[in-house]
């Protein structure tokens, strides 16, 4: 039954992927972006979890751990960023 | 592993494939920052979440109770999405001051 | 043992004179000091007369064949006691000279030092050992001639002669080296037996420039001169000892010492003897017009330096007799007349001939003592400097073959004598006759008996040797003349009368024409009116330092902080270039790998939405923020293929680098303005692209050709003995901790230094770029709730380092990043782990301890243990000392992540507590 499911879950994780990759691209604001960049770490960590299901072996449990914890530093330190340039008024920083 | 635990973990599989999928066509797709704000914090988490709860379940009939430490991410990213958007909330908020709209579904230019 | 308490007393005298008070006991220390080492010569003098060498020898760095070997023959003999004979007798006139001074026992320090050094040079039996004492003279000088600190002539003088000395050590360690390969050995004994076998080495040109180098600048000879009659600033006891027995005479010790090896073909005869000839004429020329009394001695020793040079680059066994003959008699009576020249500075208080004349009448004993020294300079009969200017005459009008220069060659004499002459003459006649002082500070009179005895003495050594030259210096001679040529003697007679003939005609016509010169240039004290001659090369060498000196802050301008494009684009091109050459000549072999075999199905999209956004990153439109968040997502995608490609170690390890750059980089952008400034010019832009194309473009081929290659041999050594090696299966972390540990432990602490830097850096900083976070609870509390997790992370990662993907390193990072995020959400340094010097101190400690500890456990050091012991409760688990030593590497990977991110986020104004 998994064995079934898992090419079409995985498909639908990279096409996901995608997806981020296509948002991070076209912005247009920075917080779109970083928005993107968030969504792209948190699917790339269910991506290896689904790769660790279908090798049959958890072979990249830390790098799960760190991706989900990475995600959120560089959100929270881009927000952190974001907030401390409105000075800038609407200065197009992205 | 019994037939049960197959299962759970096709339909965690499936189901966070398809959240993943959502949320960030959700993302794409939304017109405002805001409203693309909601959609891969609520799905795309749940997609993350899914997975690794698959995980966790797949394993536990591999390596037993250890297998409980991928919950751990998990938890991670339960506690820590909702704070990303909400500082990202915070950050388009102050740069981008709110002003009444007569219409919110009409999509507003990008700034 | 007797050579080691030679070359090691001065300095334990100079170790103990630096901490006395009191004058009189550092007077009878240093005196004792150089009576000792006279004495213990002088035990000596009948085995190595006789023509024996003595030799001592300990192993010093046996890896490179050098070892401290101290070696005496007859020439090091006769330098040697010269060094300390005449150092006792400076050591006695500077205690009058200098009485009163409380500087006196730093003085003495300073001038037993210079003596140990200069014994060293001569005792040296081992090349590398030969080049240390060398130097070190260059240091004794230096602190020497700037004795009197604080005056501009002292420190420029010292400056001069350290700067070229020093010059010539570097040429000499060059020369040594060259030499130490072409012999095949840095022994002495060897390189002097090894004269033909150097003279062939294709290097021999090579040697002998970077040699001639050395003795040319320490001696003083033409076009570094100059230094040396800057250094007269000195106090005139050391110039008395510089001057003429030791620093300048350290170069005519290394020319006689390696002439049996070096010298001997045309290219040290052209060389050797031109630079002696234009030194000799110049500096007797100078010499006459000097004002100061001390400047006219100063010029004289070049002059005479100048003809020693010059015999021993005639390379005739008769000339190396007379140019040995020539420092021994060159020493004794330039010694004395420094120490009477400063007599008289000293009775007198200024030393400018124009203003000190008569001196005869106040004080007739220094003045005869004076003149009969000047006499031996001038080379009048009866006196030691007749005979060996005799034989210098006699080795000029000699010479044949070379045809320019045995033409030159007795004309130069001749006229270099008369030089000599005029300004032996100008010395007596202008200081003790020529009328009656002018404006003098103080009323002259004879000097205490005891400052006026080492003068005499020296006198009448010059009297004694000039009368009866065999009895006296015969053997000596003799010996060290032998132990100089390295073969036969010569005949040659050292007898006062060899009847009427060619030198006795050139001393005479040079006495006269000397006389006749000076009476003509002196008429109506004409002389006193002449001003100085140009010092030719002091002002060419304060043009070279101060142009130096522009091109630096030239070349700081240049490669200050405005000028970031500059700076980027010149490390980027030196870095293509350094990897660019070994890879242009290694070839390029052009034909693709199976590209899908390597990588799942699937995988693709990972590897495409990397390149995008590489690509996307580097579209100049973009702003800086878009471009950072590309590089994060390029960065992901790496770390997934790495993950795809099973190699989770480097995936680890790209995550975390990838992170903590972007939010280094993050926190950078802050100082930036938020656009990038245009670049306008197309040529600029042209240029950019290039550098850039180039550097990228360069990366790639190397990482293709890295991965085209087989892994050499190691990598399958390192994985195949990472178990019974050092007790672990992660062959990358028990590389990083024991196999490359002594790397590693290199690594960190440049890493800690690097970090530092960057703290004091930005302390300059008044704030950091962010304040204090006065958001929401919401991030705060979240950080509580993450953060123990992520220490738990850490620790999880540490521990299973040794064995599976992780380790000090990965770990450190995490918590650093954890560290950082807890400081960003409590918005300032009031994190309570934020402590980045105590980590760093921790870190470096630990590792150092654990490697000392196997040294203390008598294995080098870093040397691991591990073993598996088996615990009640926790059951095997495997230990190794490295373990210890990834902890310190985890330590000083937080303190230092941690350091440049919050000194860069919040400055030092909130982490100064």
């Amino acid at each position: 039954m998994t064995e079934t499911v898992l090419p079409f879950a995985i498909l639908a994780y990279l096409l996901a992927l995608l997806l981020c990759g296509v948002r991070l691209l076209r912005g247009p604001s920075a917080e779109d972006r970083v928005l993107a960049l968030d969504t792209l770490y948190v699917v790339a960590l269910a991506l290896i979890a689904a790769l660790s299901i279908a090798l049959g072996h958890p072979f990249n449990f830390e790098g799960v751990l760190a991706i989900a914890m990475l995600g959120f530093v560089g959100t929270v330190a881009a927000a952190l960023y974001l907030l401390r340039v409105k000075g800038g008024s609407n200065a197009d920083v992205g | 592993m019994p037939m049960w635990a197959d299962i759970c973990v096709a339909v965690l599989l499936i189901v966070g494939a398809l959240a993943a999928l959502i949320g960030t066509w959700g993302m794409l797709r939304l017109p405002d920052f805001m409203t693309r704000l909601h959609a891969p914090t609520k799905a795309a988490t749940l997609g993350a979440g899914c997975a690794l709860a698959a995980l966790a379940l797949r394993f536990y009939f591999v390596e037993g109770g250890s297998s409980l430490r991928y919950l751990i991410p998990l938890g991670f990213v339960f506690v820590t999405a909702p704070v990303s958007a909400h500082m990202l909330a915070r950050a388009w908020r102050a740069r981008h001051p709110v002003t009444p709209k007569p219409d919110p579904a009409m999509p507003s230019a990008s700034p | 043992m007797t050579l080691l308490t030679i070359c090691l007393l001065p300095w334990c005298a100079a170790l103990l004179l630096a901490r006395l008070r009191s004058a009189t006991a550092a007077f009878a220390l240093a005196g004792a000091c150089a009576l000792v080492v006279l004495g213990l010569l002088g035990q000596m003098a009948q085995a190595v007369w006789a023509g024996q060498t003595l030799q001592s020898s300990v192993a010093w760095l046996p890896a490179l064949g050098v070892s401290a070997t101290l070696r005496i023959d007859a020439l090091a003999w006769l330098f040697a006691t010269l060094v300390s004979g005449i150092g006792a007798l400076v050591i006695l006139y500077a205690r009058y000279y200098m009485d009163g001074d409380e500087r006196l026992p730093r003085f003495f320090a300073l001038l037993c030092a210079f003596m140990g050094a200069m014994l060293g040079v001569v005792l040296a039996g081992d090349l590398v050992l030969l080049a240390m004492f060398w130097e070190l003279t260059s240091l004794a000088s230096f602190l020497l001639i700037a004795f009197n600190a604080p005056d501009r002539g002292a420190v420029r003088g010292a400056r001069a002669a350290l700067a070229v000395t020093g010059m010539g050590g570097l040429a000499l360690m060059a020369a040594v080296v060259m030499l130490g390969r072409a012999a095949g050995s840095f022994d002495l004994a060897t390189v002097l037996a090894a004269g033909d076998v150097v003279r062939a080495d294709p290097r021999y040109p090579w040697i002998l420039t970077c040699f001639l180098l050395a003795v040319f600048s320490k001696s003083a000879q033409f076009p570094f001169q100059f230094w040396l009659a800057r250094a007269m600033a000195a106090p005139t006891p050391v110039s008395a000892y510089l001057h003429s027995a030791t620093l300048v005479k350290a170069g005519i010790f290394l020319l006689l010492r390696f002439y049996p090896v070096l010298g001997g073909t045309d290219a040290w005869f052209f060389a050797v003897s031109t630079a002696g000839a234009i030194t000799l004429l110049l500096g007797g020329v100078a010499a006459v017009f000097q004002h100061d009394l001390k400047g006219l001695l100063a010029y004289s020793t070049v002059s005479h330096l100048g003809l020693i040079t010059l015999l021993i680059g005639f390379s005739t066994p008769t000339a190396i007799v007379a140019a040995v003959f020539h420092v021994i008699n060159h020493a004794t009576f330039k010694a004395s007349l420094f120490m009477a020249a400063g007599i008289v500075d000293h009775e007198c208080g200024t030393r400018d001939l124009r203003n000190v004349n008569g001196m005869w009448r106040y004080m007739p004993l220094t003045g005869s003592l004076a003149i009969v020294a000047a006499a031996a300079m001038a080379g009048v009969p009866l006196l030691n400097g007749f005979l060996s200017k005799e034989m210098f005459f006699g080795e000029a009008l000699a010479l044949e073959g070379h045809d320019p220069i045995a033409l030159l060659a007795p004309l130069a004499a001749l006229l270099a004598g008369a030089a000599g002459v005029a300004y032996s003459a100008r010395f007596v006649h202008d200081v003790f006759f020529n009328g009656a002082p002018i404006n003098l500070p103080r009323t002259p009179h004879e000097p205490p008996l005891w400052m006026a005895a080492p003068v005499a003495v020296l006198v009448l050594l010059c009297l004694l040797v000039g009368l009866i030259p065999t009895p006296i210096i015969g053997a000596p001679l003799a010996a060290a003349a032998h132990a100089a040529l390295g073969g036969s003697l010569p005949s040659y007679s050292l007898a006062l009368w060899h009847g009427f003939n060619g030198p006795l005609a050139m001393s005479a016509l040079a006495l006269v024409s000397g006389v006749g010169i000076y009476a003509v240039l002196m008429r109506k004290r004409a002389l006193h009116q002449r001003p100085l001659p140009d010092p030719w090369g002091y002002r060419q060498f304060e043009r070279l330092l101060l142009t130096l000196a522009r091109s630096g802050v030239v070349l700081v301008r240049q490669l200050r902080g405005d000028r970031m494009r500059l700076q980027m684009a010149v490390l980027a091109l030196a870095a293509v270039l350094a990897a660019g050459w070994p890879l242009l000549g290694g070839g390029f072999e052009a034909h693709l790998p199976e590209l899908t075999a390597a990588i799942p199905q699937g995988g693709i999209i990972v590897w495409v939405v990397g390149a995008v956004f590489a690509i996307a990153a580097t579209s100049a439109r973009n702003q800086p923020v878009t471009v950072l968040l590309f590089l994060g997502a390029v960065g992901l995608a790496v770390a997934l293929a790495f993950a795809g490609l099973s190699a989770p170690d480097l995936s680890l390890t790209q995550l975390f680098v990838e992170v903590a750059t972007v939010l280094l980089l993050l926190l950078a952008l802050q100082r930036l303005p938020v656009e990038a400034p245009p670049v306008r010019s197309l040529g600029k832009r042209l240029r950019y692209a290039a550098i850039a194309v180039a550097g990228g473009g360069g990366t790639g081929w190397l990482a293709w050709e890295a991965m085209l290659r087989k892994p050499p041999a190691i990598s399958d050594y390192q994985l195949a003995n990472a178990v019974s090696g050092a007790g672990g299966t992660n062959a990358v972390n028990v590389i990083i901790v024991d196999f490359r540990g002594f790397d590693t432990l290199g690594e960190i602490t440049v890493l800690a230094a690097a970090a530092l830097i960057v703290w004091a850096f930005l302390a300059r900083e008044r704030a950091g770029v962010l304040g204090r976070f006065q958001g929401s609870f919401m991030l705060p509390t979240a950080v509580k709730i993450v953060m123990p997790f992520a220490a738990l992370v850490a620790v999880h990662l540490y521990l299973r380092g040794h064995n599976l993907p992780g380790g000090g390193f990965v770990a450190g990072l995490l918590l650093a990043i954890g560290l950082v995020l807890e400081a960003l959400a409590l918005g300032s340094w009031r994190s309570p782990h934020a402590r980045p010097v105590r980590w760093l101190a921790a870190g470096l400690g630990l590792a150092l301890l654990t490697g000392a500890a196997s040294l203390a456990l008598g294995y080098p050091f870093l040397t691991s243990a591990f073993g598996h012991p088996v615990l009640p409760v926790l059951g095997e688990i495997p230990l190794a000392s490295a373990a210890l030593f990834d902890l310190g590497v985890l330590a000083v990977v937080v303190g230092a992540t941690v350091m440049l991110i919050l000194a860069f986020a919040f400055g030092r104004e909130e982490g100064k507590k």
